[in-house]
């Protein structure tokens, strides 16, 4: 229920007497802000006036009839959970209030308990279409800014694409121009590969809210998934001069979860760790099995990321931009996934850091434990990494 | 001819735009100063007095172009500048729901990204002149 400073208000539009009060008594013990009005005329103007969440009204009242009242209090806020007092009850007239829009209807005489059962019901089915309605519209706005972002991400590359081609042609041939002009196709080329990235981000993202990648639970050893993956980044860390070591004394680091999944997940942070590195750092996985759970740190002697970025880090398409960076193409979702991953495994991911000395990403996760009868089926990841492209950082 | 060049301030979080947006109006005669970010492109033009900026919209994954607009008509110096804002999120300067006190002055403009560049270079000879065209 909502907090008890806001009490839900009721509206009771009776014209008898003697209904007006036990309903008042009743809902007022119920905790219940109850008010209650002889006709239908002075209760459509409370029912404006009090915004109730609930209306229980008397179908045979004189001058505004039943029937009209309900409409007319779906006019004022259709979410109003509306319950009818009806003293003739008969299928006609149910099936009548109910096409003007109640909600459910009471037969008289009725008993307390059966007030309360209907108005505690009503009020539940109104909180849930309330939260529903709320969570639509959080969805569709989410949604909407996830789909902006996702076009100005696209757009910007196609941008400086258009703009240098444009430029390209425009500019006379001089000595200068040619010399730009190997540069700027090289530039170009990096560009439209920054966009496939996004791509293939994205794509990989929606998988995994879509369940798709993630329904797997498996032994998987975390010590060959590491292993392999660093040696598929081996070239791009000696082109950046950046030297990688593994520190994991273990024979094996088991989990339960979706080998894909995995994979995706510690090549972001290895691919990151390389990337926002400075020529001549390192990168150092090392990895812990403690009571229950296994813990896997990638860290990088790189730039640093500043605190008040820290907590942003792992939304969708944030990325620090600094001089460091600066030239750097990214998506801004490999956290967002990576978070996501994790959550979805019951397990944790933080980051600590250091401005200019580096970054330390800490995956936690529940310990492979065994259950009867389980085949292990721990294949090698190379079957999905080969896929992947491993120039991704350029 | 005689007078000195004028001067352009590019303020644009994409190094790239900015570098094919630069070569080509110094090429037209312009002298042409760069900032990547909105705190960096207001010192920039606090410093450097430009005759022109052209202001990107969406930098650091917010309307960050918005802002620095507003500080600079904040500094007096800077008020009357003609500001040509640019952003390939919309391609109307209504589409962001600009407030009416945003500092968006008649002489501003708006483009949308690509900009051809033929038609940005007339649009900033009419406003301030110079560009001698190379040919």
């Amino acid at each position: 229920m909502s907090e008890p400073a806001e009490r839900e208000t009721i509206v009771v539009i009776d014209d008898d007497y003697a209904i007006r009060l036990s309903c008042r008594k009743i809902l007022s013990k119920m905790g219940f802000r109850a008010e209650t009005f002889e006709d239908g005329a002075q209760g459509l103007e409370g029912v404006a006036r009090l915004k109730p969440g609930l209306a229980v009204v008397d179908l045979k009242m004189p001058g505004i009839s039943g029937m009209e009242v309900i409409a007319r209090v779906h006019e004022i806020d259709p979410e109003i959970v509306v319950v009818v007092i009806t003293g003739y009850p008969t299928i006609d007239t149910a099936v009548a209030a109910m096409k003007c829009g109640a909600y459910d209807f009471l037969p008289k005489p009725f008993s307390p308990d059966e007030l309360r059962l209907i108005v505690n019901r009503g009020l539940e089915r109104r909180r849930l279409a309330i939260e529903s309605r709320r969570a639509e519209v959080e969805r569709a706005l989410l949604k909407r800014r996830f789909v902006t972002f996702v076009s100005h991400q696209l757009q910007t590359p196609l941008v400086a694409i258009h703009q240098y081609l444009s430029v390209l042609k425009n500019l006379d041939d001089t000595d200068d121009a040619a010399a730009k002009r190997q540069q700027w196709f090289d530039r170009c080329l990096a560009r439209t590969g920054e966009m496939q990235t996004i791509i293939k981000d994205w794509l990989t993202l929606s998988r995994i809210e879509g369940d798709r990648l993630s329904r797997q639970r498996v032994k998987v050893d975390l010590k060959r998934i590491v292993t392999d993956i660093l040696a598929t980044y081996e070239e791009m860390a000696r082109r950046n001069t950046v030297s990688l070591e593994v520190r994991m004394p273990e024979d094996a680091y088991l989990v339960r979860g979706d080998r894909n999944c995995l994979i995706v997940l510690f090549d972001n942070l290895i691919v990151n760790a390389i990337k926002y590195n400075k020529p001549g750092g390192k990168v150092t996985v090392s990895g812990e099995a403690r009571e229950g759970e296994v813990e896997i740190s990638v860290t990088d002697t790189g730039v640093g990321i500043p605190e008040k970025y820290r907590q942003l880090l792992f939304d969708e398409f944030f990325r620090v931009e600094d001089e460091g960076s600066k030239k750097t193409a990214g998506t801004g979702l490999g956290l967002a996934i990576s978070k996501r991953i994790v959550s979805e495994m019951g397990g944790s991911i933080e980051v600590e850091s250091q401005v200019n000395a580096g970054s330390t990403f800490r995956v936690r996760l529940l310990a492979f434990r065994a259950q009867a009868g389980e085949e292990d089926n721990n294949r090698s990841a190379n079957e999905f990494t080969s896929e992947e492209d491993t120039d991704r950082g350029r | 001819m005689s007078s000195p060049a004028k001067k352009i301030l590019i303020v644009d979080d994409d190094h790239d735009f900015a570098e094919a947006v630069s070569s080509y109006l110094e090429a037209q005669g312009y002298v042409v100063v760069t900032a990547h970010e909105g705190r960096e492109g207001l010192k920039l033009a606090k410093m450097e007095r430009p005759d022109l900026i052209i202001m990107d919209i969406v930098m650091n994954e917010r309307t960050e172009g918005f802002f620095t607009v507003q500080e600079l008509r904040r500094t007096a110096e800077l008020k009357a500048v003609p500001i040509f804002v640019m952003s390939s999120l919309y391609s109307k300067i209504t589409d962001f729901g600009v407030p009416p006190d945003s500092g968006w002055l008649a002489h501003d403009e708006f483009f949308s990204k690509p900009v051809e560049m033929p038609a940005l270079v007339e649009k900033i000879r009419q406003r301030i002149g110079g560009g001698e065209a190379t040919a």
